[in-house]
């Protein structure tokens, strides 16, 4: 069973939905099978801001569903059986919109192949995979790698930059066979209501100076002259590190302004931020390696 | 008196120095650092040896020979020829660890589990005047004098 059902209500107009009889069943039945619930207003920043809310809500694991998704009852079953291998980051099975006319038998799953394949996920996966990135519905580890909230609001390719970032960190991503999700992609909801081209340009000019980077490890230094010091005694163990920093005088680096326009949002290496989530008792320095190897 | 007490006392190069940065970053609500020490002037009347006061322009100036604005290759120099510093949880404890120059640092809210080096002296009254929250900014953290450990006890480590 799970902890809890969260549901993030990120409408334009949000009601109460205790009234509507349909819902009171469902809230009833958790109640019976004594599963908490929870119904959460959400800031209607984007979805990014949602799944970041439920990645920093001190879960072990996250199972994200959008509202236009229909899981097959198995799926969350069939993706938990994963969590016990080693390293495990997250767990997806196939997305199938009708008609199905992908076939992605030869897709890799890779991020350096994301033009040219179908998602390995738009038709049957067949057999357990690894691979780099996860596409709408998944499985995964809360709390160890956060959302790009630097996305704009249609929040294009969040998914895609979340699951490659836990690849990025270490984490196995995993495709796997009888977990099937059919999606049917609301017109009217999420990303798809809107339709500024500059918003998406916005957000796929992130992706792309994300992944431009994957050889590399992205330090950015926003913090004090203090903090430069103590990371500098890291510095050496960083394989390959592109640094933006604040004190170019005490670590060498481009500046904050360019980490800003490449990356959206930078509070994903906000030391104090990190600290304060992973309620920290250790030493700065171990705070740092803990962020950056 | 005491000014010219101790410009006699910089006189002679041939007495060890010590260097004092006594005052952390000033906060943006312009309260007072609840970082800083509040007996520096009874501190500096028990020690009997050359001082040399290190900071930015507008601290207070507590020492006859107080050097402002130093670049890091300056600190880094006169923090070579020291004896030893003192200071508060602030840059220079950072910068003089990256030296490889043990000091004393005087804690009051911030944790030095955290923060501090364990080849420095850290001198924290207790931890019960620790903050709760570590990682906030310190403009909102009250000042409390009481936080901090008395000059008598600091004199013990130099």
């Amino acid at each position: 069973m799970p902890d809890k059902l969260v549901i993030f209500d990120d409408n334009d107009e949000p009601k109460d939905m205790r009234q509507e009889m349909i819902y009171q069943y469902f809230f009833q039945m958790l109640d019976i099978k004594k599963i908490p619930w929870e119904w959460v207003y959400a800031e209607k920043k984007g979805q990014h801001h949602i799944h970041q809310k439920a990645n920093e809500m001190g879960f072990d694991w996250v199972w994200r569903v959008d509202d236009d998704a229909i899981p097959e009852p198995d799926v969350l079953g069939n993706l938990l059986g994963y969590t016990t291998i080693e390293k495990v980051g997250a767990i997806g099975g196939s997305i199938l919109t009708p008609p199905l006319k992908f076939d992605t038998s030869k897709s890799t799953g890779k991020v350096s192949d994301i033009d040219k394949e179908p998602n390995i996920q738009w038709n049957y996966i067949k057999q357990s995979k690894e691979v780099e990135h996860l596409h709408c519905s998944f499985l995964y580890r809360a709390g160890v790698h956060d959302y790009n909230l630097g996305l704009s609001r249609v929040a294009h390719r969040e998914e895609t930059l979340f699951t490659y970032g836990l690849y990025l960190k270490g984490y196995k991503i995993i495709v796997a066979p009888h977990a099937i999700t059919w999606h049917f992609k609301n017109p009217e909801g999420g990303i798809r209501s809107e339709s500024k081209q500059e918003l998406y340009s916005h957000d796929e000019a992130i992706f792309r100076n994300t992944i431009g980077f994957s050889d590399s490890t992205i330090v950015v230094l926003n913090a004090g002259a203090g903090d430069h010091i103590v990371f500098s005694h890291i510095l050496p163990e960083i394989s390959n590190p592109v640094i933006f920093t604040c004190y170019p005088e005490i670590v060498a680096g481009k500046s904050i302004a360019e980490a800003n326009a490449l990356f959206g949002d930078l509070d994903q290496y906000n030391i104090y931020k990190k600290m304060t989530q992973w309620n920290w008792k250790g030493s700065l320095e171990d705070a740092y390696r803990k962020l950056y190897l | 008196m005491e000014l010219e007490r101790q410009f006699r006392r910089c006189l002679s190069e041939a007495i060890p120095m010590i260097i004092i940065a006594p005052f952390a970053k000033s906060l943006i609500n312009n309260k007072r650092n609840p970082k800083n020490y509040p007996y520096w002037d009874k501190l500096i009347k028990l020690t009997h040896e050359k001082i040399v006061q290190v900071g930015v322009e507008g601290e207070e100036q507590l020492v006859y020979d107080f050097k402002k604005d130093l670049s890091i290759s300056e600190l880094r120099k006169l923090i070579a020829e020291c004896r030893i510093w003192i200071g508060c949880d602030s840059f220079f404890q950072h910068l003089a660890w990256d030296c490889g120059k043990p000091g004393i640092v005087l804690w009051s809210v911030s944790d030095p589990l955290i923060y501090g080096h364990p080849e420095n002296t850290n001198l924290l009254k207790s931890r019960d005047y620790l903050a709760n929250n570590q990682f906030l900014w310190w403009d909102f953290t009250e000042y409390n004098a009481d936080a901090f450990v008395k000059p008598e006890e600091v004199i013990k480590y130099l």
